[in-house]
């Protein structure tokens, strides 16, 4: 059995039959996997790696279908067999994850019983308690925490990484020989995304399945796999191992998947720092905490401890910029910042002057000095508006200008961005991504503001059109000394568009750094953390088995006492449970870690 | 002008109506209201026959299919001699007036308040609401009795009362699209370039949730006129002699037996005027459901 490959497909073609004709989706598709191996299907999207992933478990969604090839399981031919066969099959020996894990299970049943009766389906010789005991082992392997209590829980309790895991043990627990993964990192965060790819080849090693892991993100795929398959237009192109993938690419298409993943630390050009030292926001001791209905009191709420106590200065004509993961209170800050909401406690000050002792009037004055463009360039342009009007609008809210002086202002902006002029007549839907996007930028400039903060206005696009906006910037800054904070979760991004970057965790600052210091020398263990979960195909600089962080980020409900990152930090001393660490700084860096300061006073006192 | 065209039909408002248009209930409905309106609006104004006047000579005249020689009156006349079809067609007009204007008057008011309640949410949200329920749990007729019981029953007063009992059902809605649209990006965006409340209530969610609540507005049309012909009938709608549909089929049926025509006839328009209202909104909201059930 041994020597057999677990699965082999042999010029296997899928078609799609459209009413206007056959289109081939893969085309001859050919591959072995063998026992205990992971395989990495990389490719772009609209590849077919997913038509690929479904094609192997017998699940084509019409008009898909299997035009030529066979696909052999332990020999076993599986696009002849009959649906009730490969059924069996797909729940007992083959297991699927998909992308989505939020929709994969009904809200209304708890997590437990959906995978207790998935495993009783394949197991019928188990009882239901023995199922039960089995599912609480494979939370447990899965590294879930208070798996008993979870077991409970409904399917919204749970978070996407928690979800993506539960997945995993729904796939695991009928001891399937071959685990499907498709894209199941790609909504994760990249910490989670590391955690995930860790965790499977764990798996791997203790179960010994064979896994065919499929992802958009070349380095995860390297990251994993033993061998990788990759896939243009549904055909494959190229089949290597990781390493001589990267070395040595055969194809264009090879060359080009790897010279589009961005460099972390192998970066030529890195944004130098302000000239200016003159602070044009000041954020001091800043703090917003909503409160929330509590669902498990009948009166009551609870406190959302979103931004606590954050305080940072931007310099004139810098880039800034401000990274971390889902819920560590970025999408709050920017609101702060940009002044829509108001801080709880603390104060912005805007060129010296607080916001907070301006008068309404004086606020919308300040408007047109800084600017925050949104992250969604779907939906965050009103649908029915033409672009001139949406890009003009601003103009006549201030009145600034009108009639023939708005329609030039208008034009200038759009041409400074790079839209061609006939566009302004187009209502939003006719536009692509990364046009609205200088939609709108062009809004944000047309009432030449000082500031600029962009959240995550970069992350819906792809690299090449990242990479064109950034050009755009840097010469928009050139001519019209733009300050910039980037508001981001793509440390890429940062790395080649900040000079100085803060990192955030649960609501706090706890490093900021220049770009270069933060890369090569990163002061705080979560900085560490988040360097080594980076997907990336250069030798990272910090080993995920030292760094990496087990577990999520804790609910911004309650917070741990003492130093917040104690629960998951790997250094963690008696001290950190009691007092709160504050800001401490060498000169350029600022960090907030008792560790960081014993070593400070270490160098002091020697 | 060609461009801002195309455009239309790209919006969901102008998806909407086109999709409706290929609805054959839709094009029929259109052809058959604007038939009947084109008659209520030309046809009193140049016919030399009074809808008011009484002619005692003329009286029970039966329709002229009925056998009856005299072709000045078609539709035959009523008790006093008066025209059927002049009748019915100004009791058309005045139906449709008020349905019309009811409409449009619940409409604005309706969707101001719910605009404003969902998106500033809070206490004026709640306040607001409250009022709406109020006003909700009293049934339009008591409500009827009341007002025009009390005031002088004129077209204005009974436009009053129809809007005052149906703003309330517009506001509901207004409110929870405008409380699911002010949560939207772009309306953070145009707080972010300094927009005010008023221009974001006015120039961005507005325009954004009305169209197809407006819509909508076309079967309650039908069913302000049926109000209207209620009222009438019951002797609290505009007063005779000015014909109303209400009060023609009122006087009518106390001869039901004998000149059955006189009921039957305004009743036959008044049928005619619903039915095409009642399929051209309901295009409109199967319409509404294919556009928006394409997208979620």
């Amino acid at each position: 059995m041994a020597d057999q490959p677990v699965l082999s497909v042999c010029n296997l073609d899928v078609t799609a039959h459209l009413p206007s004709g056959d289109a081939p989706v893969l085309s001859d598709v050919s591959f072995d996997l063998a026992t205990g191996e992971v395989l990495g299907v990389i490719g772009e999207s609209g590849a077919g790696m997913t038509v690929l992933s479904r094609a192997i478990v017998n699940w084509l969604p019409n008009p898909l279908a299997v035009t030529k090839g066979e696909i052999l399981f332990y020999g076993k031919n599986m696009s002849t067999m009959s649906q009730e066969e490969a059924r069996v099959l797909r729940g007992k020996e083959i297991a699927y994850i998909g992308s989505d894990p939020t929709t994969a299970l009904d809200p209304t049943v708890p997590i437990g019983q959906h995978l207790v009766s998935k495993l009783m389906a394949v197991s019928p010789e188990l009882s239901k308690a023995q199922a039960r005991q089995r599912i609480l082992d494979l939370f447990d392997a899965v590294r879930i925490p208070s798996p008993k209590a979870r077991f409970n829980e409904f399917p919204f309790q749970f978070s996407g990484g928690m979800m993506q895991r539960v997945m995993i043990v729904d796939a695991l627990s009928a001891d399937p020989t071959l685990l499907i993964a498709d894209n199941i990192t790609q909504p994760l965060d990249v910490t989670i995304a590391k955690q995930i790819v860790r965790l499977l080849n764990g798996l791997r090693d203790d179960f010994d399945t064979s896994i065919i892991f499929v992802s958009a993100s070349l380095p995860m795929a390297c990251d994993i796999s033993q061998r990788l398959l990759v896939l243009q237009k549904g055909r494959v192109l190229e089949q290597a191992t990781p390493q001589t993938l990267i070395d040595t690419p055969q194809t264009n298409y090879s060359r080009r998947l790897i010279e589009k993943v961005p460099r972390i630390w192998e970066v030529d050009h890195i944004p130098s720092a302000s000239e200016s030292q003159r602070p044009i926001l000041s954020v001091r001791n800043a703090a917003k905490t909503y409160h929330t209905k509590d669902h498990d009191k009948v009166f009551g709420t609870q406190a959302v401890k979103a931004v606590r106590d954050v305080s940072f200065d931007i310099l004139e004509g810098e880039n800034f910029g401000i990274v971390g993961e889902s819920g560590c209170g970025k999408s709050t800050l920017s609101r702060l910042l940009s002044w829509i909401e108001a801080p709880d406690r603390g104060d912005i000050f805007f060129d010296g002057k607080s916001i907070s002792a301006m008068s309404a009037k004086e606020i919308k004055g300040l408007r047109c000095q800084f600017q925050l463009i949104l992250q969604d360039p779907y939906t965050s342009l009103p649908a029915h508006m033409t672009i001139t009007q949406i890009i003009g609008e601003p103009l006549i809210i201030h009145r600034l200008a009108s009639g023939k002086a708005l329609r030039e202002r208008v034009a200038e902006v759009m041409q400074e961005v790079g839209l061609a002029l006939d566009t302004g007549d187009k209502l939003p839907f006719q536009l692509s991504a990364s046009q609205r996007q200088r939609v709108n930028i062009a809004r944000a400039m047309v009432m030449k503001p000082r500031l600029l903060i962009l959240d995550e206005t970069l992350s819906s696009l792809d690299q090449l059109e990242q990479a064109r906006l950034l050009e755009l910037f840097d010469k928009l800054q050139a001519e019209h000394k733009f300050t910039y904070i980037f508001i981001s979760h793509d440390l890429a991004l940062v790395r080649r568009a900040c000079a100085r970057i803060g990192v955030m965790y649960l609501g706090r600052m706890v490093e900021i750094a220049e770009n270069q210091e933060l890369f090569f020398e990163p002061r705080h263990p979560y900085s560490r953390a988040m360097l080594s979960a980076m997907p990336t195909i250069e030798k990272n600089r910090y080993d995920a088995k030292t760094h990496l962080l087990d577990g999520e980020p804790p609910s911004p409900v309650d917070i741990p006492s003492g130093c917040s990152f104690r629960t998951r930090c790997p250094n963690a001393v008696e001290a950190c449970k009691t007092l709160d660490p504050t800001l401490r700084t060498n000169g350029t860096t600022l960090v907030e870690c008792h560790l960081y300061e014993v070593s400070v006073q270490e160098t002091q006192s020697a | 002008m060609e461009k801002e065209k195309a455009h239309f039909w790209h919006t969901v408002n102008g998806r909407m109506l086109s999709t409706a248009w290929k609805r054959p209930g839709f094009k029929l409905g259109l052809f058959v209201f604007v038939f009947l309106l084109l008659m209520a609006l030309i046809l009193p104004a140049l016919s030399d026959v009074s809808a008011t006047k009484i002619s005692v000579r003329e009286r029970f005249l039966p329709p002229v299919l009925m056998g009856n020689a005299n072709t000045a009156h078609l539709f035959g006349t009523d008790q006093l001699g008066r025209d059927l079809l002049l009748r019915s067609l100004v009791g058309l007009q005045n139906a449709l007036l008020i349905g019309v204007l009811a409409v449009v008057g619940m409409f604005i008011f309706g969707a101001v308040i719910g605009i404003v309640s969902g998106y500033r949410g809070g206490l004026v949200d709640t306040i607001l609401m409250r009022i709406t329920d109020a006003q909700m749990s009293i049934p339009v007729v008591i409500l009827a009795i009341t007002i025009l019981g009390v005031a002088r029953p004129t077209p204005f007063s009974v436009i009053v009362v129809l809007v005052l009992a149906g703003w309330p059902t517009y506001a509901r809605v207004a409110r929870s699209a405008a409380l699911s649209e002010s949560k939207k990006e772009y309306v953070r965006a145009a707080k972010i370039i300094g927009a005010s409340n008023l221009r974001i209530m006015a120039r961005h969610i507005a325009p954004n949730i009305l169209p197809p609540i407006a819509f909508i507005g076309v079967l309650d049309v039908a069913r302000m006129m049926i109000f209207e012909a209620i009222f009438g009938f019951i002797g609290i709608g505009i007063q005779p002699p000015t014909p109303t549909f209400g009060n023609i089929l009122a006087d009518g049926t106390k001869y039901l037996i004998n000149a059955w025509w006189i009921t039957v006839i305004p009743g036959l328009f008044l049928f005619a005027a619903l039915l095409s209202l009642n399929s051209i909104g309901n295009a409109l909201e199967k319409a509404r459901n294919d556009v928006f059930g394409g997208h979620s």
